[in-house]
C-alpha cells in the first residue's frame, strides 16, 4: 500500500516536475525557509553548545572547588581544636590528669577543669569532644560509650604507632550511650597523643562534628552536575564516594582538587556524555524545531502553491471550455489580487463575445426573416401583376378605356412601389411614376388639379431614393388638397455637385405646432396621425443614403399652402448597377 | 502572496527564537531568595528543655501565635549550651525577647524588672500563685522572673521490686535509716539490682534538702561564711551517707562516664528507689513501671526540708517588644499553658485545685515538700556562689567515688575560701 502511494507520488513528480508551477513554488518556498533555518539553527546550536560547554567547566570547578574550601574548613576547625587540646595536655603542669578514673578531690578539680575546656572548644556543629585514655576512661561529656567505638569503620586501624592526626572520614553517630545514637552523619579527627614523658602518652583526642552540612553540599553537587564525587584520603581510601554506580572511563571529565589540610583527594567525574548532555539536548531541540518548521513550510508552501496554481487551473480550464464554444462559462473571482482581476478580465472578456456573437446571430435571423418576406413579397406582385393586367385586358375588350386606363397607371405605380430590387432609382423614373400617380387621381378627381413640373432632361439620369415623392403627393391630396382641388408645381433645379428639388401646393397647409412636431418627431416614435409619415419616411430615407447634412424642409402657412424643399448631392446610376448600399 | 511570505518568515523567526531559548534556559537557574516576613513580628523565646518538655513549649508557641495573628513566636532550644549562648546573646545585646530563667544572681542585670507589668495588669491575678515561688525571681526587691512552673524533689520508689522483697511502701515521716535499710535489703549484686541510685555527679543544689534536713546548710544566713557550714559534721554526714551506700552496694552509681542515667535504670527496674524532681513521672509510667512517691526521709529528732527547683520566664532589657514579651509571658503562666505542662508542677494555686494535684497520692508528696522548701538556697545568697560550687561539686564527686568526706570538703572549703574574701 505505502509502495504504491509513493509510487504515485513520484509519479505525479517526475511526470510534472518539469512543468507544474506548483512544484517550482513548493521547491522555492522549501529553499526560503530551510536555507535560513538550518543556518539559523546550526549557528545557535555551535554558540550555545561552545557557550554552555565552557560555563559548565568552569562551574563544575568552582563548585569542587567550593567543596574543598568548605571541608577545608571543617577540617582545618577540627584540626585547630585538637591542637588545642594537644597542647594543652602537652603541659607538664597538667600532669595531674590520668588516665584513670579520677576519684580524688584533686583529680575531681583537674577533670573538670579539662572538661570545661573541652566544653568550650565546642562549637554549633560539635558533636563531641573526648579524650579517650588507653585505661578506658574518657574526658568529656558523659554521652560517650567507649565500648561503642568500634562501631566507627575506621576506628580500628588506629594504631598505637600512628601519630599525629588520623581522620576517620564520615560515619553515622553510633557510639553514644543509652539509646542516644542518632545515626546523623558525622565526620570524626583522632589524634593519637604521642607523649612519653606525660601520663596520657598513647591516650587519643576525638573530636567528632556533624557532617550533615557538607553531605549535603555533596549531594547538591552530585545533583546539580551529575557528577560522581569520589573523596579518597592521602592513602587512596575511600572516604566518601557518590552511591550512584559509577564505571570510570577514559572519556570522562574529571574536576580534581587536593586538600592541603590533610592530603584529601576530591574527584568529581562526569561522563563525558553527562557533560554534553545540555548542548546535545540543544542539538536535539534544535534539530526537532528543524524537521517541525521544515514540515510547516513545506505544508505552508504545498497549501499555498497549489491554492495559488488551482486558480491558475481554473482559468484555464475556463478558457478551454470558451474555446470549445460554452461562452456562458465563467470562472470564479476570488481575491482582489492579480489573478483576481485577470479572472475578472477574462469574465468581462467573454461576456462581450457571448454578447457579441448574439447579436450577429440576432442580425443574421433577422435578415433571414426580411429575406423571406422578401421572397414572400414577390410572389403576390406576380399574382397581382397578371390580374390586374387580366382586368385590362377584359376592360379593353369590352371598351371600358377609362378602365383600362386607370388599371394601366395603377399597375405602373404599383410596379414602382412593389419593385424592391433597387433602393435608389432614376429621378426620370420617379417623375414618371409621379405622372401615372397624378394620371390616377386626374380620373378620380377629373381635371380639378394643374401640376407643373420643372425638369431638366440632363438632370434625369441622377439617382434619387425610391418611392420618396409618391407620400408627399400623397399627404397633398390627402391632408392639402379638398377634392383634389389646387395647383401643385414641382421644380428640380441644379446647385452645383447637388440638385434642389422644390415642391409647393397651395393646399391648406400646416399648423405650425403641427409642423414643428412633424420634424421633430423621431422617426422610431409612433406616428402622431396619419399626415407625416411620408415626411419624415422621406427626410429618412435622404439622410440615410446621402448623409445626415441632406434632408427636406418644409415651409407651410396654414390656408395658404405648403412647400417642401428637397436637397442631395448629384449621384448617376453606376454602369454595373450597384447602388445597393447605403 | 507576499502576505503568505511574510507569514513564513514570521513562524521562522519564531522558531529560531524558540531554538534561542532552548539554549538559554541551561544557563539560568537561579533561585529567588525567601520573601521577607513582611509585618509579622518575631518574638524570639530561649529555652533550656529538650524532647518532651520542649515540644509542649512549641506548642504552647503555637498557639500564642493563633492567639496573636501577625506574632510569630520563634522558639530557641539551646539545651546544652543555655548558659554560654545566653551570655552572648546579652553580650551582643540581641538577647532573645522571653526565656526561661532561674539564676537571677547573674543574670538579672541584663533583665527587666517586672514589678510594674505584674502590679498593673490585673490578668495575671498574682494572687494566684504560690507565694513562696516569688523569693527566687526576686534581686534586691526587684521581680526578675515570673514563675512558670517549679518542682520539688520526691523519692520514687518501684512497688514491683517492693512487692518482691516483701518490703513494706515507704510512707512520710521514715528516717534515712529506714531508707538504707530498705536499700541494703532491695540490693541484690547478681541480677545487678540495688536499692538507690546515686550521681556520679551531683548537683550540689539538689543536695541541699539532704544537708538542710540534717540541720546544716553550705554556707551562713548571711552569706558570708561557708567555713563551719559547708564542712560541718552535718553536712560531711549527709553526703559521706550517700557515698557509703555506694561503698556497701546499696546503691550504684548512675550517670557518670560509661554509666546509664538514673532515670534510665529506674526505668530498666533496675534500682528500687530513686530520688528526683517531677521531670521523669510520666517517662515512667510509659515505661510501665508502677511508681509511688513518698518524701525525703528525715534525720532523727529533724524537719525534713525540700529544695525547690524553678523556672521562671524574665524579659530582657534589651528586648525591642517588651510589651509582646510580657503578653507571651501572661499567655505562658495562664491556666490553660500550665495544664499543658505536665513536666513540671503548675504554679497557680486555682489550677492546682481545679485539678485536684494535692489530693492525688502520687502527687501529694511534691506539695508537702512544697511547704518544707523555706529555706533560702546558697546561690541566692552571695553572688560568688557558682565559684565556690565548683570545690563543693569535685569534693562531693570525690566523695561518691570513696574519699572521705569531711577531709575532701574541708579542702574545698580551703579552696573556696578566697571567692569569698
Amino acid at each position: 500500500m505505502w509502495s504504491h502511494f509513493f509510487k504515485k507520488v513520484y509519479h505525479r513528480f517526475s511526470i510534472r516536475s518539469y512543468f507544474s508551477i506548483r512544484t517550482k513554488l513548493l521547491f522555492c518556498f522549501l529553499i526560503v525557509t530551510i536555507i535560513p533555518l538550518l543556518s539559523l539553527g546550526a549557528l545557535n546550536y555551535y554558540q550555545s553548545a561552545i557557550v554552555i560547554n565552557s560555563q559548565f567547566g568552569k562551574y563544575g570547578e568552582n563548585t569542587v572547588a567550593q567543596l574543598d574550601q568548605q571541608i577545608s574548613s571543617a577540617l582545618n576547625r577540627m584540626s585547630q581544636t585538637t591542637g588545642t587540646i594537644y597542647s594543652y595536655l602537652l603541659d607538664p603542669a597538667r600532669g595531674g590528669l590520668g588516665d584513670h578514673v579520677p576519684t580524688t578531690y584533686q583529680e575531681i578539680m583537674d577533670k573538670d577543669d579539662f572538661e570545661a575546656l573541652l566544653k568550650s572548644l565546642k562549637t554549633d556543629l560539635t558533636r563531641g569532644i573526648y579524650l579517650i585514655t588507653r585505661s578506658g576512661y574518657y574526658y568529656g561529656e558523659n554521652n560517650l560509650d567507649v565500648s561503642k567505638l568500634n562501631n566507627i569503620p575506621a576506628w580500628q586501624s588506629i594504631t598505637y604507632s600512628s601519630k599525629g592526626p588520623y581522620w576517620l572520614g564520615f560515619y553515622p553517630m553510633n557510639h553514644g550511650m543509652g539509646d542516644s545514637d542518632t545515626e546523623e552523619p558525622i565526620l570524626g579527627l583522632a589524634v593519637r597523643i604521642n607523649n612519653p614523658a606525660g601520663t596520657q602518652h598513647g591516650s587519643t583526642i576525638l573530636i567528632e562534628e556533624n557532617a550533615e552540612v557538607l553531605l549535603h553540599m555533596f549531594h547538591m553537587f552530585e545533583e546539580d552536575t551529575k557528577a560522581h564525587l569520589m573523596i579518597t584520603d592521602s592513602e587512596g581510601q575511600p572516604i566518601y564516594q557518590s552511591e550512584s554506580p559509577f564505571t570510570p572511563n577514559e572519556s570522562d571529565v574529571v574536576w580534581n582538587r587536593t586538600l592541603t589540610a590533610n592530603g584529601w583527594k576530591i574527584e568529581a567525574r562526569l561522563s563525558s556524555k553527562a557533560f554534553y548532555f545540555s548542548s546535545s539536548l540543544i542539538r536535539y531541540n534544535t534539530v526537532l524545531v528543524a524537521i517541525v518548521s521544515c514540515l510547516l513550510a513545506f505544508g505552508l508552501a504545498y497549501i499555498f502553491s497549489s491554492k495559488f496554481t488551482a486558480r491558475i487551473r481554473r482559468l484555464k480550464d475556463s478558457m478551454q471550455k470558451v474555446s470549445f464554444g460554452k461562452l456562458h462559462t465563467r470562472t470564479l473571482v476570488e481575491g482582489k489580487d492579480e489573478l483576481g482581476s485577470l479572472d475578472t478580465s477574462f469574465n468581462r472578456m467573454v461576456g462581450g463575445i457571448q454578447s457579441l456573437v448574439e447579436e450577429v446571430e440576432q442580425s443574421e435571423r433577422l435578415k433571414k426573416e426580411a429575406e423571406l418576406k422578401a421572397f414572400h413579397y414577390q410572389i403576390n406582385p406576380h399574382l397581382l401583376f397578371n390580374t390586374l393586367n387580366s382586368i385590362q385586358w377584359k376592360a379593353r375588350l369590352q371598351g371600358a378605356e377609362d378602365i383600362r386606363q386607370m388599371l394601366y397607371h395603377l399597375t405602373m405605380v404599383l410596379e414602382g412601389n412593389l419593385d424592391i430590387s433597387q433602393e435608389l432609382i432614376t429621378l426620370g423614373r420617379e417623375l414618371r411614376m409621379i405622372e401615372h400617380f397624378l394620371k390616377i387621381q386626374e380620373i378620380r378627381y377629373g381635371s380639378a388639379f394643374s401640376y407643373e413640373q420643372t425638369c431638366g432632361e440632363e438632370l434625369k439620369p441622377y439617382l434619387i431614393p425610391r418611392m420618396t415623392l409618391q407620400p408627399l403627393f400623397e399627404n397633398i391630396f390627402f391632408h392639402g388638397f379638398e377634392d383634389g382641388k389646387g395647383n401643385i408645381s414641382l421644380s428640380v433645379q441644379e446647385e452645383g455637385e447637388h440638385l434642389l428639388l422644390t415642391l409647393s401646393d397651395d393646399g391648406a397647409g400646416i399648423t405650425e405646432e403641427k409642423l414643428r412636431t412633424l420634424m421633430l418627431a423621431k422617426p422610431e416614435s409612433k406616428p402622431q396621425g396619419r399626415g407625416g409619415l411620408g415626411v419624415q419616411n422621406a427626410n429618412q430615407k435622404f439622410k440615410l443614403h446621402f448623409g445626415q447634412q441632406y434632408g427636406l424642409t418644409v415651409q407651410s402657412t396654414k390656408g395658404e399652402g405648403t412647400t417642401i424643399i428637397i436637397r442631395w448631392p448629384k449621384k448617376e446610376e453606376s454602369p454595373h448597377g450597384d447602388n445597393q448600399d447605403h | 502572496m507576499k502576505k503568505k511570505i511574510s507569514l513564513i518568515v514570521l513562524a521562522t523567526t519564531l522558531m529560531a527564537t524558540m531554538v534561542t531559548a532552548c539554549g538559554g534556559n541551561s544557563e539560568s537557574s537561579s533561585s529567588t531568595g525567601a520573601a521577607g516576613s513582611g509585618e509579622t513580628k518575631t518574638l524570639r523565646f530561649a529555652t533550656w528543655d529538650t524532647g518532651d518538655a520542649l515540644k509542649i513549649e512549641q506548642d504552647i508557641a503555637k498557639k500564642f501565635e493563633a492567639a496573636h495573628p501577625g506574632t510569630k513566636v520563634q522558639v530557641e532550644a539551646y539545651a546544652d549550651g543555655f548558659d554560654q549562648k545566653l551570655a552572648a546573646g546579652f553580650g551582643a545585646t540581641n538577647p532573645p525577647d522571653v526565656m526561661y530563667m532561674w539564676d537571677f544572681p547573674t543574670y538579672h542585670q541584663s533583665l527587666e524588672p517586672l514589678d510594674s507589668y505584674s502590679s498593673n495588669d490585673k490578668e495575671l491575678n498574682i494572687e494566684d500563685f504560690y507565694p513562696g515561688l516569688f523569693n527566687y525571681g526576686k534581686i534586691d526587691g526587684k521581680l526578675y522572673g515570673i514563675p512558670a512552673g517549679f518542682t520539688t524533689r520526691v523519692v520514687y520508689y518501684n512497688k514491683k521490686l517492693f512487692d518482691e522483697g516483701k518490703v513494706p511502701y515507704p510512707k512520710d515521716g521514715w528516717t534515712w535509716k529506714q531508707f538504707q535499710d530498705i536499700a541494703a535489703k532491695l540490693s541484690d549484686k547478681s541480677k545487678k539490682q540495688y536499692g538507690f541510685g546515686v550521681r556520679a555527679e551531683n548537683d550540689t543544689y539538689d543536695l541541699q534538702s539532704f544537708v538542710w534536713s540534717n540541720g546544716s546548710s553550705f554556707i551562713s544566713d548571711d552569706g558570708k561564711t561557708i567555713e563551719g557550714f559547708m564542712n560541718s559534721k552535718e553536712t560531711a554526714e549527709s553526703i559521706q551517707m550517700l557515698g557509703d551506700m555506694v561503698k556497701n552496694g546499696s546503691a550504684v552509681l548512675t550517670g557518670g562516664k560509661g554509666q546509664q542515667s538514673g532515670d534510665d535504670i529506674f526505668k530498666a527496674g533496675k534500682i528500687a528507689m530513686w530520688e528526683s524532681g517531677i521531670w521523669p513521672l510520666e517517662s515512667f509510667k510509659t515505661a510501665g513501671i508502677d511508681v509511688g512517691t513518698v518524701e525525703i526521709p528525715a534525720f532523727p529528732g529533724k524537719p525534713v526540708k525540700g529544695v525547690l527547683a524553678e523556672s521562671a520566664l524574665s524579659i530582657a532589657k534589651d528586648s525591642k517588644q517588651k510589651d509582646l514579651a510580657w503578653e507571651f509571658v501572661k499567655f505562658y503562666v495562664s491556666n490553660d499553658s500550665i495544664k499543658m505542662r505536665v513536666a513540671d508542677l503548675p504554679v497557680r494555686v486555682s489550677v492546682v485545685n481545679e485539678l485536684k494535684k494535692d489530693q492525688d497520692p502520687l502527687y501529694k508528696p511534691y506539695y508537702t515538700m512544697l511547704e518544707r522548701s523555706s529555706n533560702t538556697p546558697a546561690f541566692l545568697l552571695n553572688p560568688k556562689w557558682n565559684e565556690v560550687n565548683r570545690q563543693l561539686s569535685a569534693a562531693v564527686e570525690a566523695v561518691m567515688h570513696g574519699e572521705n568526706a569531711q577531709e575532701v570538703l574541708n579542702q574545698a572549703v580551703k579552696d573556696s575560701e578566697r571567692y569569698l574574701k
